[in-house]
């Protein structure tokens, strides 16, 4: 019993940092219908912008909570900003070219990230303070770091964020209106492409907020730190129903639970199997995804 | 028009390109021509680095002695792996292209065994700083060396530590399924049942996995004396690490050559305390590794990672036994290479017929964040 309370803790704490990730890909194909395969690179240079910043005010002697908050705006701010930059430099000149020509561009932008990751940060990983995250609770064979209560709590702060924003806002209404019809939404006054930079923006903050969370978790950072954990995250949106903000939670979760159960109870080398296995039965039976019959109401 | 422009200026750039080669090929008849193969990217490049490095300096240092009579220069092309057999044997090609005449590489076994059949075909010289699986040198290749241990001394090494100086009863296996760290995992509990010591689980993990909280809860569970991790990347071990302490898991850590790496310690800080690892003896105090450290941190401005010193020797066997034929000729080269006889910056290094070196591992355990030598698997001695 002990071990299944550990494992189920050990899968919502990954399920949240896969559905933060899997938040952005849902918000950004509910709004232009593209996959933005850079979506993992936001993560990695998140947790980039985290180290970087946490090491220097560490430096000016803060206090490491202090730190900690101040970074986690600041790369937030920095990944909404470079994925404007990547959306207006690589998605918007192609918004009116066939889908693939997006999705390729897409794939091209996160190699070229992910690359320059390497170029200027080198290829060793780099370590997180472990000053922050250490503590916990333990109740025999349990244990509950301080670290996963973190995540899990911001992660829900971010949810409930994310969901005054879409439904209780201007910028949200306008949001699910450009995502319902572009062109009638561009002539009741809504400027589309502003719109759609600020989803993009949006997604990549949570994304460098879910690489924080990572890096300060797992202790480093590495370049290539985007690609699994954004095709895991990939699988969660389109699990959950993709275009879908609920959906994307679930997904998440789920394809968190289902890796670590299959790791605690099968053996490590399947949880991956299992996951996508997950992820392919879900389609054949329900396409739409789980979340997928409400699309048209509560996709942003 | 402006595909016209286009089209110029692509012509122009293949010409350049090709007017580049012509003027290589031209003084190819003075240059020494070797290769180095290893990941330089994805996540085994901090490894990969250290042997593109490593053989630069072995370059450097016999530029200063004078270089080698004959050849007026030695250039290296350093090729990517990344670990991947596809790609190794690619990069094999492409240097047989070049025209290379001896290969310092590859580091994961993986791929270093296909790509040195495509080498051997060309008979060109290889020689691995790295690989340790058995299988590198028992498949008779005329033209294949290896400077670091073997698998099969290793696993049974850490073993016999395991028992002599842990007394362990029972151990937990972790391996990531490569060519490398599974047939080294599988050695281990083949040598621990031998031993009489309970192996509990052989469980594995995926190549590039972070989280390993699942895992390290069975561990919790089977409350082992010893949990041995055989990963093919530091920085993976690293992780496996602070999880590992942080879960509040007790038992003693082991790590084997591909854990062994200052960046661990680095990443794990104070979780790394008291870990163990099995690697090659480096005199750290020996004046010729003393020297190449000196150098190394001059150029690189790191301290040598653990496969740089074997790559230093693995390139300065091949320049040296070339400067003693005083030729490429691979068949003079391969003799001049089993007379060799001097003292690397890694360990003595004598090359057997078969193209092994020995090996010599030790146990390393961290100490105030250093990797210091503790037991010695040939005398069986504490240090």
């Amino acid at each position: 019993m002990e071990f299944f309370i550990q494992q189920l803790i050990n899968g919502i704490t990954l399920g949240g940092v896969y559905a933060l990730i899997a938040l952005g890909y849902t918000m950004v194909y509910g709004i232009i219908q593209l996959i933005n395969f850079a979506h993992g690179e936001f993560f990695a240079a998140g947790g980039y912008m985290g180290v970087i910043l946490i090491s220097y005010l560490a430096a000016q002697g803060l206090h490491p909570y202090a730190c900690l908050g101040i970074s986690l705006v600041l790369s937030m701010g920095y990944c909404a900003l470079l994925a404007m930059a990547v959306e207006r430099l690589a998605y918007k000149p192609l918004r009116h070219a066939s889908r693939l020509a997006a999705l390729l561009s897409a794939l091209g932008m996160s190699i070229f990230l992910q690359n320059g990751l390497m170029l200027t940060q080198g290829v060793y990983d780099k370590p997180y303070p472990t000053e922050i995250t250490s503590g916990g609770f333990e109740w025999g064979l349990v244990s509950v770091s301080y670290m996963q209560i973190f995540i899990v709590a911001l992660t829900a702060f971010l949810l409930v964020g994310l969901n005054v924003l879409v439904f209780k806002t201007r910028i949200g209404r306008a949001m699910r209106a450009t995502s319902q019809d572009k062109i009638m939404s561009a002539l009741v006054g809504i400027n589309s492409n502003r719109i759609i930079a600020i989803t993009f923006a949006i997604g990549a903050g949570l994304a460098a907020a879910a690489g924080i969370m990572v890096g300060l978790y797992y202790g480093s950072v590495n370049y290539s730190m985007g690609f699994v954990p954004g095709i895991k995250a990939f699988a969660a949106a389109v699990l959950g129903g993709i275009g879908n903000i609920t959906g994307a939670l679930v997904g998440g979760l789920i394809i968190g639970m289902v890796e670590i159960f299959a790791a605690g109870y099968i053996s490590g080398e399947y949880k991956d199997v299992f996951a996508f296995i997950i992820l392919i039965g879900v389609l054949y039976f329900r396409p739409t995804g789980i979340m997928g019959e409400n699309v048209d109401d509560t996709r942003v | 028009m402006k595909r016209v422009f286009m089209l110029v200026v692509a012509l122009a750039a293949m010409g350049l390109m090709l007017a580049g080669c012509g003027g290589e090929n031209e003084k190819a008849g003075q240059v020494l021509k070797i290769g180095t193969m290893s990941p330089l990217t994805g996540p085994y490049a901090a490894d990969g680095n250290d042997i593109r490095q490593g053989t630069e300096i072995a370059v450097e240092v016999i530029m200063e002695q004078g270089g080698i009579s004959g050849f007026t220069d030695i250039m290296i092309f350093p090729q990517d792996t990344a670990c991947d057999p596809k790609q190794a044997v690619a990069a094999a090609n492409k240097l047989i292209n070049e025209e290379v005449t001896g290969v310092v590489g590859a580091y994961c076994s993986s791929s270093t065994i296909p790509a040195s059949e495509t080498l051997a075909e060309e008979d060109v010289i290889m020689i691995t700083p790295g690989s340790t699986n058995p299988q590198v040198t028992e498949r008779g290749l005329p033209y294949m060396f290896r400077t670091c241990g073997r698998d099969d001394h290793q696993a049974p090494a850490a073993v016999r530590f395991m028992k002599d100086v842990e007394k362990v009863q029972s151990v937990f296996i972790i391996d990531d399924k490569t060519t490398y760290s599974q047939g080294l995992a599988e050695g281990v509990a083949l040598a621990a049942k031998a031993e009489g010591i309970t192996v509990l689980d052989h469980d594995h993990v995926n190549q590039g996995d972070k989280d390993f909280s699942a895992v390290l809860t069975k561990v919790k569970a089977a409350k082992p004396d010893l949990l041995y991790i055989s990963l093919q990347n530091s920085a993976t071990g690293a992780l496996m690490v602070i999880q590992a302490k942080r879960m509040g898991i007790d038992a003693t850590l082991m790590g084997q050559d591909a854990v062994y790496h200052p960046k661990l310690i680095e990443i794990a800080k104070a979780d790394s305390d008291g870990m163990y690892c099995t690697f090659g003896a480096i005199d750290k105090d020996a004046p010729k590794y003393k020297e190449f450290q000196t150098k190394y941190k001059e150029k690189t401005g790191n301290n040598p990672g653990a496969y740089s010193a074997y790559s230093f020797d693995s390139a300065m066997a091949y320049l040296l036994a070339v400067k003693a034929a005083g030729t490429t000729d691979p068949a003079k080269v391969r003799d001049a290479m089993l007379a060799l006889d001097f003292t690397g910056a890694s360990k003595q290094l004598k090359y057997a017929a078969n193209g092994d070196s020995g090996s010599n591992y030790v146990v390393y355990k961290v100490v105030d964040g250093t990797f210091t030598p503790y037991w010695n698997s040939l005398t069986g001695e504490m240090y």
